[in-house]
């Protein structure tokens, strides 16, 4: 009831204001007439009785405004009187308002984006049921501390763990993909049978793997994905159940998944996150001794235990270790990571660094603020002077303040939510493939919350200082001034504001120079071979003959100089094929702890793709099984195994295939070449030597080709596919590209660092100057009376000119030391990011801060011209 | 808003104007010359102070207004307590009896 009353009264005297004062105005008016009536009874004249009334009442204005002034309603217009006197001043003073309104815009925008990546890549949880459940299990064993693991290791942990759940495996390679028309290549998931449903609560249609086809006779199966289902089955629901062509056999789809379904695994794992079709296999314990392949993922009983389930693990591994021979090294350990965890190893750093930048960037942006507000309260002491003089509280002058800031705060709101939704989809736009967990990235609200009250709040404290103006009137005083000249406390602040944005736009250009200096090493990087005029196709061929018969047909076209095929391109990231080697007299328990990546090859590989034959010799046609088993080895496996002497003519074991694709077996192989290393996986980073070995004993349905020209050859796709054709030989092609596309690739996420390094400090550096100017600008209109009065004495307009920037510099030169120090401790941070160079190069320190002299520089002379084109007449006359 | 200055004990200005309209309704003036008529001019009522602690009475349910004539013909809002308000004076007065008898008696132990 009081409440209702409460409301509508106040809403009543809100909206119908005009009719509650009238009738305020009223019953005040009855009031004073009945006490002056009553004087008038007591014998007094009408105009004595008006003043005895006023005597005893007080002044009916008052009484007016005290009765007005009552209820919430009051607050709510003060305030709206309040926004729309804001409202005009920075109408009054556009420049003003849209300075602070673009830099508090850029601050809150560029920290709202940011803050969203971070947010849908490290916070949100990955997009699978229960994934805090969800752990990769990898093991350790002689130099390689992340290793996949065995089928029967896989077996033997299944069977012993009691704090998992599920543990599933994957391995990804390239094998043709199923359904009707020409055979192509694509990505294969071969999973066991309780993987999938780690990933994903169901199938969009369909069912996923389950036991019935791990039996000895269960046909074969597979389950597409949303997108193969879409390209190669015209999107038909009716294809589950039925049988399909797949690879010289058929297949029955019995699942296809739903849009959204990503594998997101560790970067290390060669496992891709669009994998285009699965296949199971059964678990077992076969081959104590076969080789590692298998990624493991398993779901915990419950989320908490990841500990217990280490523990397990260790005692699993020493256990395996007792019966199984592949195992039996000195230091083979088991070990699991949370995949959330895991696979964001990397990226979390590089986010955060973001984060900071951007961080550094709102301070920057409310240093500035804060400093035009400080110019402004300065500016208008007199007015506030004035205001109080004529009664206005301090209160109320305080609360005038705080609403401008509000205003300006949440226009600044605004242009960010413009701002940083622009920013999110340039971002999302160039979208580095290391940030897989990235689905659908929408601008976060809730982020634009936070960050507008942090803004808020840091305005909040920015404007005390202007209110610190307020609370110290000395109203006699300040009333005879005009309002000009500088108070020392003021011009420290001011020092304080502008040596801060200095120091953080510094440490942002030295991340930046750090970042561009990586790029540009990264450009400069040796692959290992030459990119210029090599293109790339993928094919299916059943056999080396016909594969021969390619490379002779290829070769054999105008402007080619040489063609040849390879199992896996460098850079690429269609599965890859690695396995354990060791040299001849390895003892045992040594044998299965080293790997490196396996290629098969036809001969003049290396020559196609401008790789260095650095010793022996390339191989020949008559390289095949039933001659000597021979390997060509790089160079950073021949100083590992033999260092000291020549690898050429020595035996080194490895796995290949020759009774046919697939089926592995370990070999000898005599080292009869040795070659530059290929940068396989990364341009930065050497992860495996290298074997190749010639396809005859390493067989695969389906190749990579490469072809050198001698030029630009115009049309080179038709003519390749018109001259395969002609060979009858039903072999398809696809992916026809340059291999320099795959180095670009390769380039992708630095180029993305350092391009948004590059806009964030330039968006502080703009900020920063900005600042510099803006104090510089006031202090030189403050100081117009003192440079008038030195100049009127015989100062020169050089010395003049030496006045403004000395009062310039030196706050940049604080903020350069300190900018230095900052940087010399965070520096460092970037490391994982820097690729051959120093984070303390002082190749980025010393252009940086000759650039941050310069451009403060440039900054501060429109301040310094407007003091020497003072006249000292008119400046003296305006004191 | 009631700390203009009053000659009215801080927190019994409610009480009275309660007390004063449960006897019949009556507009501001009228409220302020019977609690000075009455407490033989002990109490003076600032209008300011008054007319905003009537609006708080009617916000709080207490009270109800509404534009009369009076009998020289002249407008005025004339205040009439409502049943809640009429409870409230019952609860206040009770209040005050208590409190100043408490205070009494303790006057009188001092002396």
């Amino acid at each position: 009831m009081s409440f209702l009353r409460e409301v509508t009264h106040g809403l009543r005297g809100l909206l119908h204001r005009n009719d509650r004062d009238r009738e305020i105005d009223d019953e005040v008016q009855h009031y004073f007439e009945q006490t002056t009536a009553a004087y008038r009874e007591r014998g007094l004249s009408d105009e004595d009785a008006r003043r005895a009334a006023r005597q005893e009442c007080g002044s009916p204005h008052t009484a007016k405004e005290q009765v007005r002034t009552y209820g919430w309603e009051n607050t709510v217009r003060i305030f709206a009187a309040d926004l729309h006197f804001a409202g005009r001043q920075l109408r009054r003073n556009p420049v003003f308002a849209m300075t602070a309104v673009l830099m508090l815009g850029i601050g809150i925008g560029a920290n709202t984006a940011i803050f969203t990546f971070v947010n849908s890549v490290l916070l949100r949880p990955l997009p699978y049921p229960e994934s805090n459940r969800l752990a990769v299990i990898l093991s350790e064993l002689g130099n390689s501390s992340r290793a996949p693991a065995s089928m029967f290791e896989l077996y033997e942990m299944r069977q012993r763990s009691h704090t998992f759940e599920q543990i599933a495996g994957i391995w990804v390679t390239s094998r043709a993909l199923p359904g009707k028309g020409d055979p192509e290549q694509g990505k294969a998931g071969v999973v066991t049978s309780n993987f999938l449903q780690l990933f994903s609560t169901h199938p969009m249609l369909g069912r996923f793997f389950g036991p019935e086809d791990d039996l000895e006779n269960a046909p074969s199966t597979v389950v597409l994905s949303h997108q193969l289902w879409v390209r190669k089955f015209g999107s038909d629901p009716r294809i589950i159940g039925t049988s399909v062509p797949f690879g010289y056999g058929s297949s029955i789809v019995i699942g296809v998944l739903s849009q959204n379904f990503r594998l997101i695994f560790p970067e290390d794992a060669s496992v891709p996150s669009n994998v285009d079709y699965f296949q199971s296999t059964p678990i077992g314990p076969w081959e104590p001794d076969g080789p590692g392949f298998l990624h493991l993922v398993g779901r915990l009983r419950s989320a908490g235990s990841l500990p217990a389930a280490q523990r397990e693990l260790a005692a699993i591994a020493t256990e395996i270790n007792d019966i199984g021979a592949r195992t039996k090294v000195n230091n083979y350990r088991l070990y699991a990571f949370s995949l959330q965890d895991d696979d964001v190893r990397e990226v979390r750093r590089t986010l955060y660094l973001l984060f900071g930048a951007v961080a550094f960037i709102l301070l920057i942006g409310c240093a500035n603020v804060a400093n035009l507000l400080m110019i402004r309260a300065q500016q208008r002491r007199h007015e506030t002077t004035i205001r109080a003089a004529l009664g206005a509280s301090t209160f109320r002058l305080i609360r005038q303040i705080l609403t401008e800031t509000l205003v300006t705060v949440l226009l600044g709101g605004a242009v960010a939510l413009l701002l940083g939704w622009a920013a999110l989809k340039a971002i999302v736009a160039v979208e580095p493939s290391s940030f897989a967990n990235l689905g659908h990235v929408g601008l976060d609200l809730r982020v634009l919350a936070f960050t507008f009250i942090i803004a808020l709040l840091i305005s909040a404290i920015v404007a005390l200082a202007p209110i610190s103006t307020v609370r110290h009137l000395k109203l006699a005083e300040d009333l005879k001034r005009s309002g000009r000249s500088k108070t020392r406390k003021q011009s420290q602040s001011t020092t304080i504001l502008v040596a801060t944005e200095v120091a953080l736009a510094f440490v942002l250009l030295i991340g930046t120079g750090l970042l561009v200096r990586t790029f540009a090493n990264i450009l400069r990087v040796d692959p290992g071979f030459r990119a210029e005029n090599v293109f790339t196709l993928r094919a299916n061929v059943p056999n080396y003959d016909v594969l021969r018969e390619v490379q002779r047909a290829l070769t054999a076209l105008p402007g080619v100089q040489s063609a040849s095929t390879v199992s896996h391109l460098p850079l690429d990231d269609q599965g890859n094929w690695y396995d354990y080697y060791w040299k001849d007299g390895t003892p045992v328990d040594q044998q299965n702890t080293e790997m490196a990546d396996m290629r098969s090859i036809l001969p003049d590989y290396f020559d196609t793709i401008g790789a260095q034959l650095m010793q022996g010799r390339d191989f020949t046609e008559s390289d095949d099984a039933a001659h000597q088993h021979v390997a060509v080895i790089d160079e950073i496996l021949a100083r590992r195994l033999w260092p000291g002497e020549s690898a050429l003519g020595k035996r080194i074991n490895a796995s290949d295939s020759p009774k046919g694709p697939y089926q592995f077996e370990r070999d000898w192989l005599v080292v009869v070449g040795i070659v530059r290393h290929i940068q396989c996986h990364t341009l930065t980073a050497t992860v495996r030597p290298q074997i190749y070995v010639p396809y005859t004993l390493a067989p695969r349905p389906s190749m990579s080709i490469v072809i050198r020209t001698s030029g630009t050859v115009s049309d080179l796709a038709s003519s390749v596919r018109k001259q395969i054709a002609s060979l009858n030989r039903n072999v398809p092609i696809t992916h026809l590209e340059p291999l320099s596309s795959v180095i670009e690739r390769a380039r992708a996420e630095s180029r993305f660092v350092s391009v948004l390094a590059t806009l964030l400090s330039i968006v502080a550096l703009q900020l920063a100057l900005g600042g510099i100017y803006g104090v510089l600008s006031y202090s030189v209109v403050l100081r117009t009376a003192e440079i008038g009065i030195r100049m009127a004495v015989g100062a020169q307009r050089a010395e003049i000119m030496r006045l403004v920037f000395a009062e310039g510099f030196f706050p940049v030169a604080v903020g350069i030391v300190a900018g230095v120090i900052l940087s010399a401790v965070s520096m460092p941070l970037l490391g994982h990011l820097l690729f051959e160079i120093k984070p303390g190069s002082p190749e980025v320190y010393l252009p940086s801060i000759v650039a941050i002299f310069a451009l403060s520089g440039i900054a501060m002379l429109v301040p310094a011209l407007r003091a020497i084109r003072i006249n000292p007449l008119t400046a003296l006359a305006c004191e | 808003m009631t700390e203009q200055n009053t000659d009215v004990i801080q927190g019994t200005l409610d009480l009275l104007i309660l007390k004063t309209l449960s006897l019949e309704p009556i507009h501001g003036f009228g409220i302020a010359r019977r609690v000075e008529q009455v407490s033989r001019g002990v109490f003076k009522v600032n209008p300011g102070s008054l007319l905003t602690a009537l609006q708080r009475l009617e916000r709080a349910g207490w009270l109800n207004s509404e534009w009369r004539n009076t009998e020289n013909s002249r407008r005025a809002k004339f205040y009439m307590l409502t049943r809640a308000g009429r409870k409230q004076l019952e609860i206040q007065e009770a209040d005050w009896n208590r409190r100043s008898s408490a205070v009494a008696r303790l006057l009188r132990q001092e002396a």
